[in-house]
């Protein structure tokens, strides 16, 4: 619709034309629950890490990430210093830390990035209402569920694998038969980094999820969070030492300890991680746990969101 | 199934919801053409409850509803493909730029992303809210925020669009602007459904009324239908009492308030009055057909 009436000067010499174009239809293609789920994962993943948002929405996302590098920026520079500068040899077996070490030095920090981000994905949405706009367009109460989800996978996956694979080129680039070598030679890790980043995400992830499906605002949502996964661990490795039996059972409620069991058993380590190992339960009854309780925030959420959208 | 453009814009058979013990729509039958169609009603009337089960949001307890020629109990996604919703509360998250959230809200109708952002400048600067289109929407008074709202609604070209309450929280001026804005919808090709317990706003805007009163339709019809009047209206200068005895004398009903006379008769009204003010010798100021307002029906239907 173009409508209007050109300018002129008086004479009749048309010096131009101010169109009002009006409200234009959409002719073009519709994407239908595709488009709408891809666009919701986009959203959640720039909210979380404060994309678009004002400065103060960044700030504790890109924080926490470069304290995450941190680790691996000293492994490497060490590395580095050590093969290059001192000519040491490090080689492949680097002194320093590998990264079963660098996921234990980050889980900590990857504990407050997922407290911030599972509140942060879907707390604002219920609160202020943004909900009725879900509630108005193509989807299922399944794709914003499973979209928000997405959105904690990729943006906190890439917290844990991005420190992990600059660690995995960095030391592969002091290989002695060069760096394309290094990468060959310990390709083998890219699974296991992979493998062991999905449970710690699932276990850190489905808890933050379930608060930030209750709590009505973001500070009190993390420090419930918080509040669970250290008290579980501390609770959980006292009852079951305290108790025998079915009592030793409480161990596996130690959440922040169940992917660490897992990542060892991933890297085939044996390390004697307090409460689970001690009760003798292996590392598959860690799997089951975490397995268990990324199911049981899916289905929480479908039915509190049931009502919603 | 009948294509959406030959269908009524929205056709229920005994619709009806329950909030569990609560029933909040009864036995709803009413068919609908396109246009702008208000919803009317007092608070808790009913009619947030019906948007939502239009939207598929709720399921209808009993009864069944089309929208655009579609079930919505049996294809929710199909209708929230075509309609918009403009909510009564706030649906804007605070932390987006009034510009973002539009493209978001149009890629979750499913519109490309480059088409999103195209759509989302035009509709931002149809609602006027191109100057302010990259601040932040918690930084926006009550107006902008409705139109905000609107935009959201309207940004992925549907064919229906939802307004729960436009004008609600709106100062006298804001309202002007929301209800010509809403005016302008029918041009672009948007069906309308207003709903309003703001009687005047509906008469402003709409051109098809759908009353609800607990939970029922107490009245549905074009808007010149319902409150078109079989009465006529007379201000004269002087004389009412002399007309008045003349009038109830050839069988009319006559209603006096001060020197305006509300009558009804049985033949034309208008030939009676004329011949009535001769034979009198009574000048007149005024001589109309007697308008009634939305409220007028709705508290005399209301009441019975």
């Amino acid at each position: 619709m173009t409508t209007g009436t050109p300018a002129t000067n008086g004479t009749g010499t048309e010096q131009g034309a101010v169109f009002d174009l009006g409200y234009q239809p959409h002719d073009g293609p519709r994407l239908g629950r595709r488009g709408a789920f891809l666009a919701t994962v986009r959203d959640g993943v720039r909210r979380i890490l404060g994309i678009r948002r004002k400065a103060r929405k960044k700030l504790m996302p890109w924080l926490l990430f470069a304290i995450a590098m941190l680790p691996v920026i000293a492994v490497v520079g060490l590395s580095f210093f050590t093969d290059v500068l001192l000519d040491a040899q490090v080689g492949n077996d680097n002194p320093f830390a590998g990264h079963p070490q660098l996921f234990t030095l980050t889980s900590s920090v990857f504990l407050i990035f997922t407290a911030l981000a599972g509140p942060e994905l879907l707390i604002p949405d219920r609160v202020e209402g943004v909900l009725s706009v879900y509630a108005s367009r193509p989807m299922r109460i399944t794709d914003y569920i499973g979209a928000r989800a997405t959105a904690l996978a990729i943006a906190a996956g890439g917290f844990l694998v991005v420190p992990q694979l600059v660690m995995y080129v960095g030391l592969a680039t002091l290989d002695d038969d060069g760096w394309f070598s290094g990468l060959v030679s310990n390709i083998g890790d890219v699974p296991k980094i992979l493998f062991a980043s999905l449970f710690y995400l699932l276990a850190y992830g489905a808890p933050a999820f379930l608060v930030g499906m209750f709590a009505k605002r973001l500070g009190p949502a993390w420090g419930v969070y918080l509040a669970v996964m250290l008290l579980s661990t501390a609770f959980a490795v006292a009852i079951s030492e305290a108790t025998s039996g079915v009592g030793r059972y409480a161990a596996l409620a130690a959440l922040s300890i169940n992917p660490d069991i897992v990542m060892d058993w991933i890297f085939d380590r044996s390390t004697f991680r307090e409460g689970i190992t001690s009760a003798g339960f292996g590392p598959l009854w860690s799997v089951g746990v975490i397995v268990g309780l990324g199911l049981v925030s899916w289905f929480v959420g479908l039915r509190k969101y049931r009502s919603l959208l | 199934m009948t294509s959406a453009a030959e269908a009524p814009l929205i056709a229920t058979r005994q619709l009806g919801h329950a909030y569990g013990e609560i029933v909040a729509l009864h036995h709803l039958d009413f068919t609908v053409p396109p246009g702008r169609i208000g919803l009317v009603g007092a608070n808790g009337a009913g009619k947030s409850t019906l948007i939502k089960v239009l939207l598929g949001i709720l399921d209808p307890t009993e009864g069944e509803a089309r929208v655009l020629g579609i079930d919505v109990a049996a294809d929710p996604i199909g209708v929230r493909a075509h309609v918009g919703y403009m909510p009564e509360e706030s649906c804007l998250p605070l932390a987006q730029t009034a510009a973002d959230f539009t493209v978001y809200a149009a890629e979750l109708a499913g519109i490309p992303t480059r088409a999103a952002r195209q759509r989302a400048s035009d509709v931002l600067t149809l609602v006027g809210l191109h100057e302010e289109r990259f601040r932040y929407l918690g930084e926006f008074s009550t107006g902008m925020k409705q139109r905000a709202m609107l935009a959201q609604a309207i940004v992925h070209d549907p064919q229906l669009v939802f307004l729960d309450e436009p004008t609600a929280g709106l100062d006298p001026e804001g309202r002007e602007e929301m209800l010509a804005l809403i005016g302008r919808l029918g041009g672009f090709g948007i069906n309308v459904l207003v709903s309003s317990h703001v009687l005047t706003d509906i008469e402003a805007t709409c051109d098809w009324v759908i009353m609800l009163d607990g939970g029922r339709v107490l009245r549905t019809g074009p808007l010149t239908g319902i409150t078109g009047s079989d009465s006529v209206d007379v201000e004269l200068i002087d004389g009412a009492d002399r007309v008045v005895a003349a009038l109830r004398a050839k069988g009319a009903e006559v209603e006096l308030r001060g020197k305006l006379l509300r009558i009804r008769a049985d033949d034309d009204a208008f030939d009676l009055i004329r011949d009535v003010l001769a034979e009198t010798g009574t000048g007149m100021r005024r001589l109309s057909q007697s308008a009634r307002t939305l409220e007028d029906i709705f508290l005399e239907d209301g009441s019975r």
